[in-house]
């Protein structure tokens, strides 16, 4: 006991007498969230928009105000020709062309069938995925007005078009909701994993650890001696994201803090003994930093932190059984936003323990005290 | 199967080291070539080679760090394939590289390596200070370990390998790349153990500080090509300094 609570003693001392060491585990967290939620956003605003206009009714130019009334567009009005505009797509001035056919206005009181043409530059898929939606909204809110003021029979028609969208869980979209714990879980893995892997390293390089393993140490107390520092760390750091995740963004947690730490904990010693398990496979820091960081891109994409998890090929979704940062990030998202309960989450509980078991036998097994 | 030789007889047994065809192969080469001789208790033994003789690789293997190819070892009594950790217990190692933890300070450094060696909290604290006292480090005991001179780390790395009285202690070239003062200063220290009945396994480029061993060893290419006492080596090579006994050796 004593020997581990010296090994912890000397590892906390190294780490704050570390000043870079130190200032990025304090920095990072920041960083992160004063950047990264406000970069990664999906909302699209900013839709450049411009019309092909063959008809020049009144209902055309009551769709085109309407468009420059909304927070999402901006108009660049009415182009001469078909030509002109797509010339402005090509250019990338414009991400829309909306075009209105000979007699638009009176095919829609006339109920006969007709089209609007909507051209989208998809270079940008997401734009061009989400402005595409918003054209339609603004399109069926013009008809939704014009119908209600007429009282004519084109209501049920056009309330027919309207869709609603809600979004449950998240209810404004606003996507800090889904970034922000996904940058908890990132820094929570960094933690685990690469500092803990760069560390033991580290000593190698130095041969520091050679010292160490002269003596009649045991390995198990080598390796909680390692474990327990960056375990608390891992800990204090995710507490501190927690904090910001509420100050900054408004986002408290719906379900139990208590369960939340519960997962974290499970998850940390995941990472732990992966880090520890590279770095008995890596002969000097970069090579266990290119481990990690492989194992690290993989894990993200992977993970559905960034990218929707029912998006992915089947394949994939097999891979992300291996995938611990994929069941943290279902039970830490379902715990922050949605409440969940012990029960809801009992497979991420059990999945995420066994391979803590697994990772932390391998390595203990794979360390070495003695060069073969 | 492999037996631990002459195990009973080892503990009262004359001998602190003795090694039998020891031998360490990286791939195709034979780093340490079936070497065999004994360190008797309280001596001091120097091993001398040229660089790249196979003199670190050898120590690495009696302090258990590397795993030998072939042979056998008895160190401070017990087996080196059966009894790693009683071993380690009862041995001091100082590596060639001075490897004591950076930003720790003086005192954190031997607390740290006195406490895994399972030394009492009091009774290490009086250690500590008593080693510092006599290193003449006593008031610098705060000071971070990256901030001293080379002569004061490598004063206080034998200080720590001997932190826990060890029956012996290797040291992997102790002087390298110190000032001549030091070198006495440590040598003193190196008496001084001896004294206490520590046997010291050193390897060393100075053939002065060859002439200050009890006996002395020369490894060639992985091999043990003398061993004797430095007048014995002299007389039998028919020259008048260790130094000419080794570059006759290594020359030939």
């Amino acid at each position: 006991m004593r020997v581990i609570l010296i090994l912890i003693k000397k590892e906390f001392l190294q780490v704050f007498r570390n000043s870079l060491l130190w200032k990025i585990l304090l920095l990072a967290p920041l960083a992160e969230f004063l950047l990264f939620p406000y970069t990664a956003d999906y909302e699209i605003k900013n839709v450049h928009i411009a019309f092909v206009d063959h008809d020049r009714s009144s209902m055309t130019s009551g769709i085109l105000s309407k468009f420059s009334a909304s927070q999402y567009f901006i108009n660049h009005g009415v182009v001469d020709s078909r030509k002109k505009a797509e010339a402005m797509m090509q250019a990338d001035e414009i991400d829309f062309i909306i075009e209105f056919p000979t007699n638009f206005e009176r095919s829609v009181v006339t109920m006969e069938p007709t089209k609007i043409g909507i051209t989208a530059n998809a270079i940008n898929t997401v734009k061009a995925g989400l402005g595409s939606e918003y054209v339609q909204r603004v399109l069926a809110d013009y008809l939704m007005d014009l119908s209600a003021a007429a009282e004519s029979p084109l209501q049920p028609k056009v309330a027919q078009l309207v869709t609603t969208n809600v979004y449950w869980f998240n209810e404004q979209m606003n996507y800090k909701n889904l970034i922000v714990p996904g940058l908890l879980i990132i820094l929570v893995t960094l933690i685990g994993a690469y500092v803990t892997a760069l560390n033991i390293v580290r000593e190698k390089e130095l041969g520091t650890i050679e010292q160490v393993n002269v003596t009649p140490i045991k390995k198990w107390q080598f390796l909680l001696g390692k474990m327990i520092p960056f375990w608390i760390l891992g800990m204090a750091e995710f507490c501190a994201g927690l904090v910001i995740m509420k100050l900054m963004f408004g986002i408290s947690i719906q379900g139990s803090l208590l369960l939340l730490l519960g997962i974290t904990a499970i998850y940390l010693l995941v990472m732990l003994g992966l880090g520890f398990f590279i770095s008995s496979m890596a002969g000097n820091q970069l090579q266990a930093m290119f481990i990690v960081f492989f194992l690290f891109i993989l894990f993200v994409m992977l993970s559905g932190v960034f990218t929707p998890i029912e998006g992915m090929p089947e394949w994939a979704k097999y891979i992300n059984y291996a995938n611990p940062m994929s069941f943290f990030m279902t039970a830490v998202k379902t715990v922050i936003l949605k409440g969940s309960t012990v029960e809801s989450i009992r497979t991420q509980f059990i999945v995420l323990s066994v391979m803590a078991v697994v990772l932390n036998t391998a390595a203990l097994l794979s360390y070495r005290d003695k060069v073969q | 199967m492999r037996l631990p030789f002459r195990q009973q007889e080892a503990k009262d047994s004359l001998y602190s080291i003795e090694v039998k065809g020891l031998t360490k192969c990286f791939g195709e080469f034979t780093a340490v070539d079936h070497i065999s001789f004994e360190v008797k208790k309280g001596e001091i033994f120097g091993f001398l080679g040229a660089n790249g003789a196979g003199k670190t690789t050898a120590i690495r293997m009696l302090c258990s760090l590397l795993q030998p190819t072939s042979g056998e070892a008895m160190v401070a009594g017990y087996d080196l394939a059966t009894q790693p950790k009683l071993i380690k217990r009862h041995i001091g190692y100082m590596s060639q590289k001075f490897s004591l933890y950076d930003d720790l300070t003086i005192f954190e450094n031997m607390q740290l390596f006195g406490t895994i060696y399972g030394i009492s909290r009091k009774e290490l604290k009086d250690r500590i200070f008593s080693s510092l006292e006599m290193l003449n480090l006593e008031d610098k005991s705060k000071t971070l370990v990256s901030s001293i001179p080379l002569g004061w780390k490598q004063k206080l790395s034998f200080a720590t390998a001997m932190l826990h009285r060890p029956d012996i202690v290797f040291l992997d070239e102790p002087t390298s790349g110190v000032d001549p003062i030091v070198r006495r200063e440590f040598w003193n220290l190196i008496y001084e153990a001896a004294s206490n009945g520590v046997t010291i396994f050193v390897t060393t480029h100075y053939m002065d500080e060859a002439e200050y061993c009890g006996r002395i060893s020369i490894m060639a290419n992985g091999q043990l090509k003398l061993i004797g006492t430095p007048t014995e080596l002299k007389e039998q090579m028919q020259v008048d300094s260790i130094e000419k006994v080794f570059v006759k050796y290594v020359v030939r």
